[in-house]
């Protein structure tokens, strides 16, 4: 790729986000990738690579790669970095930095906007009732009201999505 | 004895109803009061992929819920777990809790943080205690050999589970197994994630990894894997069928939630109070292979 076409300013952007403040002290030792089961079945899902990228400005690439997605949220990245760099709540900035541009699964999308229709991500069936009426457990009502209220401050009811749901 | 808000979650209480129903019962037993709030909405955990604003807020929301009752946090998944257990540290921050009481404004919640947040196992580990459970073991389940699988978000980040476990060599699970008599079996991929959040996004993904620890335990003479999260329970009781059509493999691994392996231990009925029906195992087998006699079981 061209040097025209790094972003300097992207890495500062990252940064300014509270969760990826330590992103300076990582040295690309590559601890993290070397912990991270989705890389070990998924050899193109690479933390340290994610970091490098980000440092070089490769805006484009990051925000536009399915493989920042993947990741299981098993916290094995941040649990063993030596330098307390904490690349999953990174990961999370660069996610809704992507989601923003219209990157995001459809899958996360659909959550959210079940959420605001009864609080939870799956529906609330009256198949679901009865089932778990048979079962002596309490009754399950929709209560989404709060929660679209909440949701609906942060905009992200106006994210658009990629994908199957 | 304590009494706490029972977080359900989203997942336990529409698809996995026999991990509420054995957890209720288990605590029921051992008088661990549960207090149902019915505004209790997602824990936030997905959310954070797409804002990481929307999943702190809505996580806050639960949280100021349970402290206009007085009550601390009882939660059955472990992701909602980390997600609340992280919202807690978060907001310890003056500035950040702030800012979120801001926008909880607009739903007349405010949060001061006072909310402690602890998954059952972590209650029946602390709270209740070894010595105590084991006085109320009434089945022997000394038959059964039990592959422990932890779950990443009871014990990840460390930052959010201070002074319990070490993620990398937990020892809390195998202790509560011990207590049922079940021995406990380790196991190489035992820390291995169980894919779940990777689920909705790739399939694939998703699979590979509970193939990984399904190839592990078909070598290993286990009788149950032991989960103590509803998400783990899914991938590897529900997706180990599609992974043995994706792979073409024949893994056949029983999976139990551990308050029915408990609540077996506490002569808990397999079908009413514990459901381990409903997991696709049949009650005269779990009882065969425990060593229990059913006609000894009287509620």
């Amino acid at each position: 790729m061209e040097l025209t076409e790094l972003d300097p300013k992207f890495k500062s952007e990252v940064m300014s986000h509270k969760e990826a403040e330590g992103l300076n002290a990582c040295f690309a030792c590559g601890t993290c990738t070397a912990g991270c089961p989705i890389h070990e079945i998924f050899p193109e899902y690479d933390p340290r690579k994610l970091a490098k990228m980000v440092k070089l400005g490769m805006r484009a690439e990051v925000l536009a790669s399915p493989t920042i997605w993947y990741c299981a949220t098993c916290h094995n990245c941040e649990q063993r970095c030596p330098q307390n760099v904490k690349f999953f709540d990174i990961l999370n900035v660069l996610k809704n930095m992507a989601a923003k541009k219209g990157y995001a699964p459809r899958s996360w999308i659909e959550q959210t906007k079940q959420i605001m229709k009864n609080g939870l991500i799956f529906p609330i069936t009256e198949e679901l009732r009865k089932k778990r009426k048979s079962l002596s457990l309490p009754d399950l009502r929709s209560h989404g009201e709060k929660a679209k209220k909440l949701i609906k401050l942060t905009d992200i009811d106006k994210v658009k999505g990629q994908g199957k749901a | 004895m304590k009494r706490y808000a029972l977080f359900l979650g989203c997942t336990t209480p529409t698809q996995v109803l026999q991990y509420e129903l054995s957890s209720r019962w288990i605590c029921e037993q051992l008088g661990i009061e549960l207090v149902d709030i019915e505004d209790f909405v997602c824990c936030g955990m997905n959310q954070t992929n797409i804002s990481i604003e929307a999943g702190l807020l809505l996580a806050s929301m639960n949280l100021a819920l349970a402290e206009k009752r007085g009550l601390d946090i009882l939660t059955l998944c472990a992701a909602c777990t980390g997600q609340l257990a992280e919202a807690v540290e978060k907001l310890k921050d003056p500035e950040t809790r702030n800012q979120v009481n801001s926008k909880l404004k607009t739903v007349d919640l405010e949060y001061e943080g006072k909310v402690n947040i602890k998954h059952i196992s972590r209650i029946l580990y602390e709270d209740i205690g070894i010595d105590r459970l084991k006085e109320k073991i009434r089945i022997d389940l000394s038959k059964l050999r039990i592959a422990p699988h932890y779950g990443c978000h009871t014990l990840k980040p460390e930052s959010a589970f201070k002074n319990f476990d070490d993620p990398d060599n937990p020892k809390t699970l195998h202790h509560l197994i011990s207590v049922t008599g079940a021995y406990p079996v380790d196991y190489e991929t035992m820390n291995l994630c169980c894919g779940g959040k990777s689920f909705p996004v790739s399939e694939d993904i998703a699979l590979s990894l509970v193939r990984r620890k399904l190839d592990n335990l078909m070598l290993r003479k286990i009788d149950f894997l032991v989960v103590q999260c509803q998400t783990c329970y899914l991938m590897y009781r529900d997706q180990q069928k599609a992974a043995n059509q994706k792979f073409h493999g024949n893994y056949n691994i029983p999976v139990l939630l551990y308050p029915q392996l408990l609540g077996a231990a506490m002569g808990g009925d397999f079908r009413d109070d514990l459901g381990i029906h409903l997991n696709g195992i049949s009650l005269a087998d779990f009882a065969k292979k425990s060593g229990v006699d059913l006609t000894h079981i009287k509620r």
